[in-house]
């Protein structure tokens, strides 16, 4: 999908202004783009093959929008931030999530939340092999229970404001897996994360659901992934 | 996709159909199917798809020569925000 289609479904869920595209492609494509809010991002720790062997990380995408977010004239209350192959199928995404987050009384929503902690969830193992993992939490965290490590689906989440520049604001100490860091970093600063619930249903990480949006929308989907490919533009409900 | 990686695709479809069932010792809830291997030492879980813990199972009789390992899973987090100086800090998940 061109960048143009993609910012085209954006468009519905919300004015331009308030849709900040993050690139990570070739700098030259990026000078092409006809978009105002866009930055460049160069950064070897996104740009990894094995995402989860090479511990992935978000953290340099969180650190420029939070100081776009900083110059920007407009202030903004709220994130939401999505891979370009996890798409919104409704018109009212935002005030969706927002009741969302006002009902679960939250300051993340995330996708498929869970504790990993002293559990056979792959990604933990593969950290806590390192002991400064837990000791970094230990270090960082305001809570009773500083053993707590929580893992969420990358693709898409939706915070407040602060909860999201306070862990943009968090250095990473040494490479951890951005599904593992950005929840954990935002539950050890004391923030309050809780799962999108029924959502999780339309978020895959494997496969292309292009030709699976009609399902979705009846099905009542938010929003999808992934979609590598939609070749008819679906309007949005 | 390789060779190597078709065929252990294949095996874990195998496994998910006729490997044990591995159920929740809290809850009595099915976590999913798994092939549980003794080696060296070791128990080797292939195949099984949710995060689990491992610990050994409280006992309502005793006995010496024969003890449970079962699986449970954490609650779904929610825990409470404690951002703020006053708010508690015992919370649980």
């Amino acid at each position: 999908m061109t960048i143009g289609a993609l910012l085209e479904w954006w468009k519905d869920i919300a004015p331009d202004q308030a849709i900040l595209l993050v690139y990570g492609g070739r700098a030259a494509d990026f000078n092409a783009i006809a978009h105002t809010n866009k930055i460049f991002i160069d950064d070897p720790r996104l740009r990894t093959v094995d995402n989860q062997r090479e511990r992935q990380s978000y953290h340099g995408i969180w650190q420029q929008v939070a100081r776009w977010l900083k110059s920007s004239n407009t202030n903004f209350e709220f994130v939401y931030f999505a891979e370009y192959d996890h798409l919104p199928l409704t018109r009212d995404l935002n005030s969706k999530q927002l009741q969302l987050l006002q009902t679960e009384n939250a300051d993340v929503l995330a996708f498929r939340l869970q504790r990993i902690d002293g559990t056979s969830h792959p990604h933990y193992l593969y950290h806590v092999r390192d002991p400064e993992f837990h000791a970094f939490f230990d270090r960082l965290s305001v809570r009773a229970d500083k053993r707590v490590i929580l893992s969420m689906f990358g693709s898409g989440s939706f915070w407040k404001r602060e909860a999201f520049q306070a862990v943009a604001a968090t250095e990473e100490p040494f490479p951890i897996y951005t599904e593992l860091f950005l929840p954990t970093v935002a539950h050890h600063l004391g923030f309050r994360l809780r799962d999108y619930g029924k959502q999780n249903l339309f978020v895959h990480n494997l496969g292309d659901y292009g030709n699976g949006i009609n399902v979705a929308k009846q099905q009542g989907a938010w929003t999808i992934h992934p979609v590598k490919e939609v070749r008819t533009r679906h309007p949005l409900k | 996709m390789s060779a190597k990686a078709f065929l252990r695709s294949l095996g874990l479809v195998l496994v998910r159909c006729i490997g044990t069932k591995v159920t929740d010792a809290n809850t009595g809830e099915v976590i999913g199917r798994a092939l549980i291997i003794p080696w060296r030492g070791k128990l080797h879980v292939i195949g099984l798809e949710n995060a689990v813990r491992v610990s050994f199972l409280p006992q309502k009789r005793l006995t010496y020569w024969r003890q449970e390992i079962g699986f449970t899973r954490h609650e779904p987090p929610n825990f409470p925000n404690v951002t703020s100086p006053s708010a508690p800090r015992d919370e649980k998940a």
